[in-house]
């Protein structure tokens, strides 16, 4: 009894703290990362706050033929386009369209893919040949490209705009998410949760998923501004949302045509998409610079 | 003795590989009682860990693969039962203690939760209570129940193993598999470690099988020995036959490669040569190509049991004709 009344005040007393502490402190270190969640800040509260800033029906659909392609100016911050709608308010709506698509499309990407992803690397042999497989056969078409065929057979909406965003965006977060469970499942604490009794799926739910989110959460941000970019890139070409309602990519296309004189039409949509896209980009970097264990 | 808790009989277990088939256990026997410990010894490969997985039945297939054998543990035969109720076996009847407990600690997850993840599966209690239960554990493997909120980076490796013990026995079970559970631990802990098990297995009246290859751990927790040379098992016997009464070579070059406290200046004298190639085994004695004692017939012939007592009993040419045989460096 006397060594182990010892090793009890051998204990430190060590200071709780949370991993994602840990993670924040460090991502606080990095500058670009913070620039990047500032402005996703900025544009988050644009897109939660629109209808306190612009009014949708009037500002941002309404068309006011008198003022139209008006400069910016004190009434309207980034002037009019060509059917005389506020810019500025179109772009703050179009916030809400952008990052909600973004977010849905991974959503449906990550919970799909990864679930493939998960059952292909943790059962391995011909499962994982059989979901890698055809998977595998996606990744052959251009993401864009299918996004676009399944936009054409679905037809043009908001919801058939995430749902081909996100299938596109499958067979990159199955082959994620099933390198980081490969990597995880053979180690011991895995075998010694089977010695125990649990089940498979308790195992890849509770043992094998939260050990590998780090890469995941790195690459569903990076994909978040990918899918931006795609649902602008889609609506460009009118596949996507539908004028009038405000999308960054339907206000290029329709600005494109007056270009020349009133760049401002197609100035502040683009640099809006940039602005987000890189945001994301930065967060996503910082991010994977943070969680990269080798840097602890 | 009250009764048998685990009999393994004829045991044998291959991998199979593009580089050929490993024969890891090849037929072996092995029987606990309640409330003792076998120590099941034997140099790197010789099939110990393998042995242990199989009686959980966790053996990798592919590329493992249980050619023939029986597994009884507490009257139910292993080999017969569905996965699902393997289930509720692993964790609950038998447990396992892993070899590092570095790594058989889930990194993410608290020390508590951990604990309460085996109790939940097999009592079937509430979340609360789980978790007061795991509390108690923690308690009971002396760390401060306060910790349990606490991950497993935040543990040094003795207390680390601690939690993992407090795992294997949280649903009391009636055997328990302990893997090399000192390897990784420095010497202090490792008494430390191992005087806890020994108070532990007797409080909760347990059989226990202690893998190893240190002789000093079997002299501290076992009561009989098995060792294991190549899948197979050279000689078993209480631990006195074993220590005292030795009559395998194998068994003797152990005992020859420890050091000796009373005679620091005296030089080892190792086993030479490395153990035979598990793809392709000798059809005689495994162990003739390093043996010292070597003859003719054990080149060829596979040796028979030779049994000295009822529980001990030796696998070597040098007997069956001179039961009066006695080795040259031996103890005894």
């Amino acid at each position: 009894m006397s060594d182990r009344t010892l090793s009890r005040k051998m204990i430190p007393a060590t200071k709780k703290r949370s991993q994602a502490l840990d993670v924040w402190k460090r991502l606080r270190k990095s500058n670009s990362a913070i620039a990047g969640l500032i402005l996703i800040f900025i544009f988050l509260c644009l897109a939660v706050f629109a209808p306190l800033i612009a009014d949708y029906e009037n500002d941002a659909l309404k068309m006011n033929i008198i003022e139209r392609l008006q400069s910016p100016g004190a009434d309207h911050w980034f002037g009019t386009d060509e059917m005389g709608r506020d810019i500025f308010a179109r772009i703050v709506y179009g916030t809400r369209i952008s990052l909600f698509v973004g977010v849905i499309s991974v959503s449906i990407a990550l919970t799909l893919g990864g679930t493939l992803g998960a059952i292909a690397g943790y059962y391995g042999g011909k499962i994982d040949n059989i979901i890698m497989r055809t998977l595998d056969v996606l990744l052959a078409i251009p993401t864009i490209l299918l996004a676009i065929t399944i936009v054409a057979a679905l037809g043009a909406s908001i919801l058939n705009l995430m749902i081909a965003v996100g299938i596109s965006n499958i067979p990159g977060f199955a082959r994620v998410v099933r390198a980081a469970v490969l990597s995880i499942k053979d180690q011991e604490f895995i075998e010694a949760a089977r010695a125990i009794g649990s089940r498979d799926h308790t195992i890849i739910l509770k043992h094998v998923l939260p050990n590998s989110m780090a890469p995941i959460i790195v690459f569903a941000t990076l994909k978040v501004a990918s899918a931006i970019m795609a649902t602008a890139s889609l609506s460009f070409i009118g596949l996507g949302i539908q004028p009038p309602t405000p999308e960054w990519g339907s206000m290029l296309a329709g600005g494109r045509a007056y270009i020349r004189d009133n760049m401002y039409i197609v100035l502040y949509p683009g640099l809006a998409i940039v602005l987000t896209v890189l945001s994301l980009n930065l967060i996503g970097d910082g991010l994977r610079d943070a969680l990269d264990p080798k840097l602890k | 003795m009250k009764g048998t808790v685990l009999k393994v009989e004829n045991l044998a277990v291959r991998y199979v590989t593009e580089d050929g088939i490993v024969q890891a256990v090849n037929g072996i026997d092995i029987s606990v009682e309640k409330g003792s410990t076998l120590g099941l010894v034997g140099e790197t490969g010789a099939g110990k860990t393998t042995t242990a997985l199989s009686v959980l039945r966790l053996i990798p297939d592919p590329p493992g693969e249980v050619v023939s054998g029986k597994i009884e543990l507490d009257g139910k035969a292993l080999m017969e039962l569905p996965e699902s109720k393997m289930e509720k076996i692993r964790g609950g009847l038998v447990s396992m203690i892993f070899q590092d407990p570095m790594t058989a600690l889930n990194p993410v997850l608290k020390v508590g939760d951990q604990i309460a993840e085996a109790i939940k599966i097999h009592q079937q209690l509430s979340q609360d209570k789980a978790l007061q239960k795991a509390r108690e554990m923690l308690e009971m493997v002396g760390i401060p129940g306060a910790r349990m909120n606490e991950y497993p980076h935040q543990f040094s490796g003795g207390m680390k193993q601690r939690v993992v013990i407090a795992i294997a026995l949280s649903c009391s079970p009636k055997l328990l598999i302990a893997d090399e559970p000192t390897t990784a631990l420095d010497v202090t802990i490792q008494a430390q470690v191992l005087e806890l098990m020994k108070e532990l297995k007797e409080k909760m009246d347990m059989a226990m099988i202690m893998i190893t290859h240190d002789l000093g751990v079997v002299a501290e927790v076992c009561d009989n020995v098995a060792i294991m040379y190549a899948g197979r098992i050279v000689e078993q016997g209480t631990l006195e036959e074993i220590f005292n009464n030795t009559k395998h070579p194998y068994t003797e070059g152990l005992f020859l490669s420890i050091p000796n406290i009373d005679d620091r200046k005296a030089e080892l004298k190792p086993i030479r040569g490395l153990m035979s190639d598990p793809f392709n085994l000798p059809p005689g004695c495994s162990f003739c190509d390093r043996c010292d004692y070597a003859m003719d017939k054990c080149a060829t012939e596979k040796p028979e049991k030779v049994h000295f007592s009822p529980d001990h009993f030796v696998e070597c040419h040098l007997y069956p004709d001179n039961k009066e045989f006695q080795l040259k460096g031996g103890k005894g």
